[in-house]
């Protein structure tokens, strides 16, 4: 007997059609549903439960309540620095990020011969990964033979120290993120720039209205839905940065410890101190902290963004 | 014809069902545990033995395993292809002269299956299904005390070759905790410094090894008569001791201090030796460098002599970096290496090694076997590479003399790759007592941390290596505590 056979000999005589309808959907969802239990919601408790113990990985977890939380907020030196390292890269990268990626998509939503090359084209660095990415920008910020301190040279602006230095290592960091995230932040741009009624420009343009009056008062309300999903995930994002950081930082934490970011201190902890327990409390402040900084902002979008839904 | 009759008879709502119960299986099948990597003696081998993803020339000698063979894993995080090309060699060998042993390993850079190695390793050991022997990059202390390796001094009392005095005593030590032993090392390649003999001779500086630096003092006046400045900045440095937070424990060691006792399981960073040695590099960094981190980062970019460091720009006319390096790093110009010299508070020489250390996990269902593999690569199977590849010093005193490395004897000629392999082994007899912490990376980053604050006055070296002492010291305590 095949499987095929016995799989459609499964009959369910004594269900009704609206159970039997029910349990199809269920089966439906089993898999997406079983992946959520397994490697979300599972992990998530796991977690939870981690943050309030002492555990190396190496040995049971011990309970220790709430010390993990303690020992952050109040012994760890160190967590201080990862959250005001990070609280600067999210303050200068996510609206940068926004408004360079904003940028990107108006000169891309032009009608010129060859758009579609310059879209893949400014695309492409979101693909390279970000350890690529971080090792090409190495390169080009390497205050000796970089062609960033170059250029600045050309302008009369003397070399920077970049990633070695403690006051230009976190805007190196922040330059690097430019160049790999905006591809993705453009895109969604320029699928919000593709969204406006071309008739409401027009209106505007024969009511004599000029370029920058017609940004302000329709593109940019227009696709303030955009700016506020790009924002969001922006910011969950730029909080979460790791890659960049660990790599230019080599195996330390850069001059000064300037290049600490809170995930770079959460994957120390966890996999070269053996503190998983220490790491698992900081990703869940992590995670408490970007929820409420979330459900803020959806609160204060209601005075900015402009849903299509009026009754939202 | 069957299959259609069978499709007539499941409509579409059957259909449905059907896929959605097999992706249900699908996916839970794929959620059950990986199989087991060992097969029992007597058992059926399920693979032939050969190394897995080598690229072709790795594997010309593939020794299949007998049937009744033991099967081990060996997770390693090597990647060249220098390694592609003779792990596999060393690895046969081995299963050449242990038909009952095979052995499932892949240089990939990582583990089986990709990701980091640290990370997967200790989800695997977590999960009580670790490969049999590993190599690690960290020491075996931060694993070993923590339960997470196998005991091998029982092993190792009745071994044929990898007896515990079959290695340098001080190289050793980096694998063993209170007494008890957890691995052992293949490598002690020896840190050194690297001197670019043009510009020593440009300067008038002797390139003569007996010449070099004897003392700290020394090595700072060497450095001194070396550096040019372009304006206010630096043009050519002479040495940026403080490049390689690795050394930072034989610095202090150098200068009669310590980092972290072993014998008696204390940390004593804030040692009056210690305060010393900062002392001297902010006073080096002063008068050198006049006193600005952030110019000195501008030209001096990275440690080490590799290429693209300001060792091979020829910006810097000294580096710290090891044995290794004499192979590896492709030095475009003439250059010679001595071994760092003891500071004001010092006595004698102490010297770094840097080994590759392999390791059992513990619970592993073949500890003979794996330990008769892990023997074979520190010893015999070392000697292979060292001979072949790179010039990472044995840590095996058994090995021949006359085992010469052969891109060192290219490079260099026979005489002076002989002298430079003696002179390296020598320094072995000397070591600094280092990698024995379990909470070495934590310390590690914590005085490279306090070191940072120091040198670009934040705060002073009493400040800084006094708050360095009291949370390294406290993570000890809570470790050798609760594990």
């Amino acid at each position: 007997m095949t499987v095929v056979q016995a799989i459609s000999k499964i009959t369910m005589p004594r269900l009704s059609r609206q159970a039997r309808d029910n349990l199809t959907g269920y089966l439906f969802v089993l898999p997406w549903i079983l992946s959520l239990l397994v490697f979300t919601a599972y992990p998530m408790i796991a977690s939870i439960y981690f943050s309030m113990t002492r555990y190396n990985v190496l040995n049971p977890p011990q309970w220790i309540g709430l010390a993990n939380f303690n020992e952050m907020f109040r012994v760890d030196p160190l967590y201080w620095t990862s959250v005001s390292n990070t609280a600067y890269y999210v303050f200068f990268a996510v609206p940068l990020g926004l408004a360079f990626g904003l940028v990107l998509a108006l000169l891309l939503n032009q009608n010129v011969k060859g758009i579609g090359f310059f879209r893949t084209v400014f695309y492409l660095p979101g693909l390279v990964p970000a350890v690529a990415s971080t090792l090409l920008w190495m390169l080009l910020l390497n205050p000796q033979l970089g062609l960033v301190n170059q250029l600045l040279g050309v302008l009369g602006i003397g070399k920077l120290g970049w990633l070695g230095s403690p006051t230009w290592s976190k805007p190196g960091l922040i330059l690097m993120s430019l160049w790999g995230g905006t591809g993705g932040t453009m895109l969604i741009f320029l699928a919000g720039l593709k969204e406006i009624p071309q008739s409401l420009i027009e209106a505007a343009m024969m009511d004599g209205a000029n370029a920058w009056q017609r940004f302000w008062v329709i593109t940019i309300p227009m696709i303030s839905t955009t700016i506020f999903f790009n924002l969001v995930m922006g910011i969950i994002g730029s909080f979460q940065v790791f890659a960049s950081a660990y790599v230019a930082a080599g195996n330390g934490a850069g001059p000064l410890n300037t290049l600490l970011m809170y995930m770079l201190l959460l994957y120390r902890n966890a996999f070269r101190y053996f503190n998983m327990g220490y790491a698992a409390a900081m990703a869940l402040v992590l995670f408490v902290v970007l929820v409420i900084l979330t459900l803020v902002m959806v609160r204060f979008s209601r005075n900015w963004v402009h849903f299509e839904d009026a009754n939202r | 014809m069957k299959s259609n009759t069978v499709m007539k008879k499941m409509n579409r709502r059957d259909f449905l069902q059907a896929v959605a119960l097999t992706g249900s299986g699908a996916l839970l099948a794929a959620c059950a545990p990986a199989a087991t990597t060992t097969t029992d003696a007597g058992k059926e081998p399920q693979v032939n033995q050969a190394p897995t993803n080598t690229p072709a020339p790795a594997t010309p000698t593939a020794v299949p395993a007998a049937a009744s063979a033991v099967k081990i894993s060996w997770w390693n995080q090597f990647s060249t292809d220098t390694c592609k090309k003779w792990f596999p060699e060393i690895v046969n060998t081995f299963m050449l002269d242990n038909p009952n042993i095979a052995v499932d390993f892949e240089i990939s850079g990582g583990p089986p299956g990709g990701g980091n190695y640290a990370e997967v390793l200790l989800a695997r050991i977590a999960a009580g299904n670790p490969p049999d022997t590993i190599t690690l990059w960290d020491p075996p202390s931060g694993y070993g005390s923590r339960g997470a390796l196998a005991e091998i001094d029982d092993l190792m009392s009745i071994a044929t070759t990898a007896k515990s005095t079959a290695f340098y005593e001080g190289v050793l030590k980096s694998c063993q905790f209170k007494g008890k032993t957890f691995g052992l090392p293949a490598s002690a390649g020896v840190g050194c410094f690297f001197i670019n003999k043009e510009l020593f001779e440009s300067k008038g500086l002797s390139t003569n090894r007996e010449n070099l630096p004897k003392t700290w003092a020394d090595l700072r006046d060497t450095s001194a008569k070396l550096v040019e400045y372009e304006g206010d900045t630096p043009d050519l440095v002479g040495m940026v001791p403080w490049d390689s937070p690795w050394m930072n424990s034989v610095w202090s060691q150098l200068n009669g201090g310590t980092i972290f006792d072993s014998s008696t399981l204390t940390y004593k960073i804030d040692s009056p030796q210690n305060v010393e040695w900062m002392n001297y590099w902010l006073d080096w960094a002063e008068n050198q460098y006049k006193g600005s981190m952030e110019k000195l980062n501008i030209l001096y970019t990275g440690p080490d002599v590799y290429p693209d460091s300001p060792f091979q720009l020829k910006k810097a006319g000294m580096a710290t970096s090891g044995a290794w390096a004499c192979t590896d790093a492709g030095i475009p110009f003439k250059w010679e290496i001595f071994a760092p010299p003891p500071g004001p508070s010092g006595s004698g020489p102490k010297n770094f090694y840097w080994p590759n250390w392999f390791a059992m996990p513990k619970g592993g269902p073949h500890p003979q076997e794996a330990f008769k593999f892990i023997e074979h690569m520190t010893t015999k199977g070392w000697a292979v590479w060292y001979e072949n590849a790179t010039l990472d010093t044995p840590a095996w005193t058994g090995i021949s003399p006359e085992v010469i490395n052969k891109a060192l004897e290219a490079q260099e000629g026979r005489e002076r790759a002989i002298e430079l392999q003696k002179y390296f082994s020598e320094m072995l007899k000397t070591t600094a007592d280092v990698w024995t912490s379990p909470v070495e990376s934590f310390a590690s980053d914590t005085l490279a941390s306090a070191i940072g604050e120091i040198l670009n006055k934040v705060s002073s070296p009493d400040e800084a290596l006094a708050n360095a002492q009291k949370v390294v010291q406290a993570k000890l305590d809570e470790t050798l505590k609760n594990g």
